[in-house]
Order: C-alpha cells, then structure tokens, then sequence
C-alpha cells in the first residue's frame, strides 16, 4: 500500500520551512521558540514551563497542524506519534544536573523533562490523542526506521503517522517533522518511502549544517 | 510582610516560568492552584523548593504544604513565622 507524506516542517535555529516554503519570521535575533509561538498566536501557558525540545516538538506539531487542517479530522486514537534524535535529552538533563551540582536543590520542573519521550506526552495532552507513541534514539535520521515503521503502523488500526526528528545541540536547532497519510489529500506527490524521506530531510538540514 | 509578599510574586513569576503574568496580575489572597494562578503538582514541588533556596525553609510535611501554599497570604505568615 501507498502511503503519502502530506505535510512537512523543519525547525533551524533561527529559520523555519514548511512545505518547503520558508515562513516570514518578524525577529530573527530572538529565540525560535518564541518567534514561532507569537507567530502561531498560541494561548498555552504550559508552554513556557517545557525544555527547549518539547517546545520544539510542540511548535512543529502546531505548524502542521496549522498547514494541513486534516490533521484535526482523525479521531483522537487515529495517529500514531513517532518521533526521534541523537542526543535525547542532554540538553535538559544538564540544566538539570547545575541545579543541583553546587549544592542547590534539583529542579522538579527540570527533572520532569530528563527524558525525551516526555516531549510526546506533551503532545498527546495538547492534542487529546491516545494512539500510539514511539521515541528512538539514533545516531543520524534513519530514513529507513521512519518509512518501515510508518509502513507498520498504518497497516495496522492507525490512519496516520506524525513524525519527527528533533536534535538540539547547544545552538544548533536540527528539526524535522512530516506528516503521513493513507491519502494524498494535499496533493504533494510524496510518497512515502526513505529516498523520498532523506531528500526532503537533507534539502533544508544540511543547509543549517 | 508587603514585602515578603512582593518578593514571593517575583520569585514564583521567574522560578515558575509564569511568563504572561505580572506582579499585579496576583492578589495577595488569589488561590495559587486551581481556578486561581492555575499552578499545578509540579509546580508545588517548585514551591518547596523556592522556600528552601530563598528562605531556608524545608517543608516536610506535605500535609502543611497544602495550608501554606493556598495563597501569597499563606505563605508570606508562614515565611514571616519561620524566619523568627
């Protein structure tokens, strides 16, 4: 069966794409993650309390959604979430590990996001969806885990897969996100499969790289 | 005390990431959780341990933690009471 990737977004440090159209953003010296949300004009006060890679996660979710409106059509047990880096949640679990290296007292709030798999249960609350969720940890974008995984999960009771490769390195913000559908409902013409996957990923990642 | 209660709303805006959220947006007797400031379990943890690192005050009753942390009121007497 074919399956379609109908929406796509990648997330840099100070530049954001989707559909391959990059978005206008008013204020390139900012932090992305609040650029992006006074662009999306989201009213979610959890936000501000997320790591940088949840809120990364978050922001690339709420552009697909923003992009393709079918997304909110599934039923809550319909999409599969399935999300993936290299190097979990180090960032986190540092910021985490100075709170209280100098005899300070840890950081609840921090510990809460010293695992990256925290970064779907976020999304999951947002959205209200209960289908499946999946994190790996890879060392580069395994284009062919994505598209046999996708393969597997859409042969099964899910109707669609949101995806996500979502790498923070210091400054260096390395995300991608797609959509993938039974259907192409938004006429892309992206077939689902890892050469497909690994054109789209390398077109604006290897730029930021 | 205003100004144990003064201090408390800055330090609950920054340690709490309120980031919508002023000074004046919290009333000296506004819940904290629920309908009110809308804080959640984590943040309570938080709140401990705001205490703990700002007024040397360990709360180890969790039980108290439900009396001080309804309101700044609450926590402004509990802070003025301990500190003595």
């Amino acid at each position: 069966m074919t399956n379609y990737i109908t929406t796509y977004c990648h997330i840099l440090s100070n530049e954001c794409w989707i559909n391959g159209e990059q978005i206008a953003l008013p204020n390139a010296n900012e932090d992305i993650t609040k650029t992006l949300y006074n662009h999306l004009e989201l009213d979610y006060p959890k936000f501000f309390k997320m790591d940088r890679l949840t809120k990364i996660a978050f922001l690339g979710v709420e552009l697909i959604k923003k992009e393709n409106t079918e997304v909110l059509t599934y039923k809550d047990d319909e999409i599969a979430l399935l999300f993936s880096n290299a190097k979990s949640s180090a960032e986190t679990d540092l910021n985490f590990q100075s709170t209280y290296q100098n005899g300070g007292v840890p950081s609840p709030a921090l510990f809460v996001y010293t695992l990256p798999n925290i970064l779907l249960g976020e999304i999951a609350i947002r959205n209200k969806w209960y289908g499946e969720s999946v994190f790996t940890i890879s060392e580069n974008f395994d284009a062919n885990f994505f598209s046999n995984y996708c393969s597997v999960l859409l042969n099964k009771s899910e109707k669609a897969v949101l995806c996500g490769w979502i790498n923070i390195n210091n400054e260096n913000v390395e995300t991608f996100l797609f959509f993938v559908e039974k259907k192409d409902l938004k006429q892309l013409h992206l077939h689902l499969n890892s050469e497909q996957l690994l054109e789209l990923f390398h077109t604006k990642i290897k730029k930021n790289g | 005390m205003d100004n144990i209660k003064l201090q408390l709303k800055e330090q609950i805006i920054k340690q709490l990431n309120l980031e919508n959220v002023s000074v004046d947006d919290i009333s000296d007797d506004m819940p904290l959780f629920g309908e009110g400031l809308g804080l959640d379990s984590i943040d309570a943890l938080e709140l401990i341990v705001l205490m703990e690192n700002n007024y040397n005050i360990k709360l180890l009753n969790p039980e108290e933690g439900k009396e001080v942390f309804q309101s700044i009121n609450s926590m402004a007497a509990y802070i003025s009471k301990h500190q003595q």
